[in-house]
């Protein structure tokens, strides 16, 4: 098949892994696999900072350990953890020639049979997220077209991966607006039946939970369940003193 | 047609550009109104398929669409958070495919002729939906539309971004204004409940019932509640509500 065609392939089965069950790790391994098929590569691999900004081996093309330790290496220094710092392309064509900056890192590649290497980050405007690492037999430049469809690739898998980080964000700030909201409907509640059993108004009601709870140290929201679930007897809420009136029973 | 950044841009630029920049619910609700060039316009809350309540509201008709679906638990903006996609019925005395028969004979009673809902939405979180509604019936036009559409995807943002800054187990202070949670119903399901020895869960479908039935707004039965003028055992020598 032409490369048009399998990186269109590629592009839509990476889409197709946006839906529902989302997995990160899934996403990059099949996006390092169509990286070695389409872009006649050695390996390929997947890079990704943490949130303590350590780069992190997420998937690669090759399990074997020659292959893995390449990546790992690159935690300290290597052409992933430049694209990563710079947010441009990083290349050596001839790795015995050009790999000078990163020594330990070429030594290893070309034990491990690998003549040129390429990072591409994966950006999204301002926001890098990782690298693509991409590894060749041979010594020689990259095809130009090879390059972008490599660098579409990755742009998709940032895309991807920055929409699903937003989507987690905005799942937690609505557990939280929920949870606001039903304590406070909660409270209502037991305002409501503490009115009631124990013949107060509202505010005094309200009083009378606070004051439990504080006395107790326990969070007003708890109380307030453990009146909703019967746990906690109306008439245990000892009622907190009005200022200028005696609390009692008022007249229904 | 202004095209999509356009339309965010100057929604934004509405938001924050009137005082301080510290904008909070009310004027989401007055931003979407003015974009839709609709009188009426609110933000209901929504969770597991049942409204929460209002965040704001612009008018008596817009309070109206939130008020009925709150106490009925139908609507379009119900049925907009459900589905996750916008509701729209352009003619609600004469819909082609009649849809929450209370909620629509109690609208177009009180003069409500078009009603929209857009869910509130980002990502696969849903919030609840934003609703559009005036006088004179007849469709959105397009420009409506797509000015809505942005507003719900901006108004969905703005308030998850607005509830970061709140304390644990608070709502924002600047959601909260202006925003009615129907605090004084679930002040009565707690009496309502402690008189009938039910749950609150079943107190409250006692009072939805009893203010449907007798015609009259949720809001005001559970008032009458809580100032004790109304009562739900037959103990306290009134009549029955629920007989």
């Amino acid at each position: 098949m032409p490369t048009e065609v399998l990186l269109a392939k590629a592009l839509v089965e990476l889409a197709d892994t946006l839906v529902a069950d989302f997995d990160v790790v899934e996403l990059l391994t099949r996006l390092a696999d169509r990286c070695v098929e389409i872009l006649d590569v050695g390996a390929a691999g997947l890079m990704l900072a943490g949130p303590d900004g350590e780069l992190r081996v997420m998937a690669s093309s090759s399990e074997a350990m020659r292959v893995l330790e390449l990546f790992e290496l690159q935690a300290e220094e290597g052409p992933c953890l430049d694209a990563y710092r710079t947010g441009k392309a990083v290349t050596a064509y001839d790795l015995a020639a050009d790999g000078g900056s990163w020594p330990r890192f070429s030594a290893e590649a070309l034990a491990a049979g690998f003549g040129a290497v390429q990072a591409l980050p994966m950006r999204l405007r301002g926001t890098v997220i990782g690298a693509l690492n991409l590894f060749h037999v041979a010594v020689g430049e990259m095809r130009a077209s090879d390059v972008q469809s490599a660098q579409a690739l990755a742009d998709i898998a940032t895309i991807a991966i920055l929409q699903h980080r937003a989507s987690l964000e905005a799942q937690v700030l609505n557990q939280q607006l929920q949870h606001a909201l039903n304590s406070r409907i909660v409270i209502e509640q037991a305002k409501g039946m503490v009115a009631e059993r124990s013949g107060l108004n509202m505010q005094m009601a309200f009083s009378a939970l606070r004051g439990y709870a504080r006395k107790h140290n326990l969070r007003l929201v708890a109380v307030a369940e453990a009146v909703i679930d019967g746990s906690l007897a109306s008439s245990a809420l000892a009622p907190a003193p009005a200022p200028g009136r005696l609390p009692g029973r008022l007249p229904n | 047609m202004p095209a999509e950044g356009e339309r965010r841009a100057r929604i934004l630029g509405l938001l924050v550009g009137a005082g301080d920049g510290a904008f909070g619910a009310r004027r989401l609700c007055d931003v979407c109104a003015e974009v839709t060039t609709m009188s009426g316009a609110g933000i209901m809350l929504m969770s597991a398929e049942i409204p929460d309540g209002s965040l704001c509201t612009t008018n008596d008709m817009s309070d109206l669409i939130e008020q009925l679906q709150y106490a009925l638990g139908e609507g379009p903006c119900v049925d907009a958070y459900k589905q996750g996609w916008p509701v729209l019925e352009p003619d609600l005395a004469h819909a082609e495919n009649p849809r929450w028969p209370a909620f629509a004979a109690a609208a177009v009673e009180a003069g409500v002729a078009a009603v929209f809902a857009f869910p509130l939405q980002v990502g696969a979180v849903r919030l609840g939906a934003l609703s559009l509604c005036r006088e004179s019936r007849g469709p959105l036009s397009d420009d409506q539309h797509a000015y809505a559409l942005v507003m719900a995807d901006v108004a969905a943002q703005a308030i998850l971004v607005l509830q970061a800054d709140a304390p644990p187990g608070k709502l924002a202070a600047r959601l909260g204004a202006g925003a009615d949670f129907h605090y004084v119903v679930h002040q009565a399901s707690g009496m309502v409940a402690a008189q009938l020895e039910v749950s609150v869960a079943q107190a409250l479908v006692r009072l939805r019932a009893y203010a449907f039935g007798n015609g009259r707004p949720l809001a005001e039965v559970a008032r009458d509640v809580v100032d004790r003028t109304l009562r739900f055992d037959a103990a306290s020598g009134q009549r029955d509500p629920m007989p």
